[in-house]
């Protein structure tokens, strides 16, 4: 669906070079996170496969069209959700969206529209100017003007920036019944664990190169071979007391709890080593990392 | 949805419909204030010096200068409108949305330029009509005066878009109004006879873009003009050209819209 082969990128202004010969296929029907801190290249990218940018070299494929030769074509299929709230001080949230569906060919788009619109819950609202609505509903009428002309690809560069947390789920349930009618979805995020819990598959850009492509499991499992496993004593703990376990980094917090880092395989291990030395524990939880552990390991790495 | 030129034609016209939209949103700023400054003009030029008779074929003052007033009309209108609609949408941070219509690069320039077409042309034609009240409605080659305006209109829409997309915000807009627009048009033969200039500054006036298109309006709305009506067709058409595809050339470079 998405091809982008050998992309690089160098800005005129500063000969800032922000992409360096990336690579990334995405299939369709895919729900991928693209993650990087500011300035790492994820909005280059974006912007390359909005036509903003132009790249300096490589060749993108967008629905089988090359963006050089076909780009027309490749821009009926993608729709983007700029992370810039922008808009237009004349027009009302119908006007702007019925001109919008008229940009991409679509004369007459109103049952569309008042489905996009019930869906985002923005109905009441069609009729005030643009400029009247509040940040998230601002957020909300982006997306619903990037799906007007009801594109195969969704590009979303954090769309749930300064939006409230009750909104953003709103937003996230949108994002999931969209992407099982077959939308391939793109999000960029700061908010992992907003990847975490949309996105089947995570690719972290840094300095301008993809450092990490992995589906979201496979990235979690290889990480989670360093589980925090945590015994729960019932009495104050004394840190040489576990020296016996310094393989598992142990420490301990609130005095009465015992944290090592182990891998699933070594849990055995670990219960049978305190179980000899007549260690008698309340609880033992095992947690895996989260992605935003895991972000932050390899971005360090 | 076929040909590379021609590729969107719902898209070209919704394009374009919003540009008309946009200034009819606002008729008064737009529309009603360029023409009562026309008038004003001819209240107080007219009034002032309608007795006077011209050096061309003894025509009046006031109908000497109806076809400036209406070619000035034009030319602020058509240049205002791309250019501030360019200028507009980068201070909104819309301006990259262009990038993402699949609409061909022709028709989007197209649609910016007819925008600011339309809207010098209804501003000339309106100012025509507010002066049959002070000179009646005659007009020599009514046709052509309605072409003059037209290309006048095209030449400056054109202009205005190099201008918005060049120029980053209305300071500098209204700078380019000020010291290079308007003084060319005051100096292009709106309120005067080129002949009754000094030596050295009626020579100067040929150099001035603005000098042919008040001339061959003023030609279809009184039948006659300084100098060869030939000659300033073709240099209208020049203009036209010209000023089309620089516009065009600065588009496709994608100054003021894409990133590079």
């Amino acid at each position: 669906m998405l091809s982008v082969r050998d992309v690089s990128m160098t800005y005129q202004k500063g000969k800032k070079e922000a992409l360096k010969n990336i690579n990334l296929e995405i299939a369709e029907g895919e729900f991928t996170a693209l993650l990087g801190q500011n300035g790492a290249g994820k909005s280059t990218l974006i912007n390359i496969l909005a036509g903003n940018v132009k790249k300096t070299r490589g060749s993108v494929s967008i629905g089988g069209y090359d963006l050089d030769k076909k780009e027309l074509e490749t821009k009926k299929i993608i729709g983007i959700v700029p992370q810039d709230t922008g808009y237009d001080f004349v027009f009302t949230v119908d006007e702007a969206l019925k001109k919008q569906s008229g940009y991409f060919g679509i004369k007459n788009n109103k049952a569309y529209i008042d489905e996009i619109l019930e869906a985002l819950y923005l109905t009441e609202k069609r009729s005030a100017r643009i400029r009247d609505l509040s940040g998230g509903m601002r957020r909300r009428f982006l997306i619903a003007k990037a799906l007007v002309h009801k594109p195969k690809i969704l590009i979303l560069d954090e769309p749930t920036a300064g939006v409230d947390i009750e909104m953003r789920h709103t937003l996230y349930d949108f994002l999931v019944k969209l992407h099982q009618f077959g939308t391939t979805i793109i999000l960029t995020t700061h908010y992992i664990e907003e990847a975490e819990k949309l996105c089947k598959r995570i690719v972290i850009i840094d300095g301008g190169k993809i450092i990490a492509d992995e589906p979201k499991e496979e990235l979690m499992d290889a990480f989670s071979r360093e589980s925090i496993i945590e015994v729960h004593f019932d009495q104050v703990l004394n840190l040489a007391d576990f020296d016996f376990l310094s393989d598992y980094h142990p420490h301990i917090e609130d005095k009465t709890r015992l944290q090592l880092k182990a891998s699933k395989n070594d849990l055995s291990k670990v219960f049978r080593q305190l179980s000899e030395k007549n260690m008698e524990f309340t609880n033992l939880v095992v947690e895996r990392p989260k992605l935003e552990d895991i972000y932050l390991n390899i971005i360090k790495h | 949805m076929k040909s590379r030129i021609f590729y969107n034609r719902v898209g070209f016209t919704t394009l374009l419909n919003k540009e008309i939209h946009r200034f009819m949103k606002v008729p008064v700023q737009t529309v009603l204030a360029p023409l009562i400054s026309n008038i004003l003009y001819m209240l107080i030029f007219g009034g002032m010096l309608q007795t006077r008779e011209v050096g061309i074929d003894g025509i009046s003052y006031l109908n000497f200068l109806v076809p400036g007033l209406a070619t000035m009309g034009a030319i602020f209108a058509a240049f205002q409108n791309p250019a501030f609609s360019m200028i507009s949408q980068k201070f909104q941070n819309t301006i990259q949305d262009l990038n993402s219509y699949p609409i061909s690069l022709a028709e989007k320039i197209l649609a910016f330029v007819f925008g600011g077409m339309f809207r010098g042309v209804l501003v000339g034609i309106l100012t025509y009509v507010a002066t049959i009240f002070f000179v009646g409605y005659e007009v020599a080659y009514p046709i052509f005066f309605i072409l003059s305006l037209t290309a006048t209109s095209f030449v400056f829409a054109s202009v205005g878009l190099i201008a918005g997309l060049v120029l980053d915000n209305f300071e500098k807009m209204n700078f380019a109004l000020a010291i290079i627009i308007t003084p060319l048009t005051y100096l292009g033969g709106v309120f005067f006879e080129v002949s009754k200039l000094p030596g050295f500054l009626a020579n100067l006036i040929y150099f001035n873009p603005i000098f042919p298109l008040v001339n061959v309006s003023r030609y279809a709305y009184i039948g006659v003009c300084e100098g060869n009506i030939v000659i300033h067709v073709l240099l209208t058409m020049g203009l036209l050209i010209s000023s089309f595809f620089v516009a065009a050339y600065i588009f496709k470079k994608g100054v003021g819209i894409k990133i590079v």
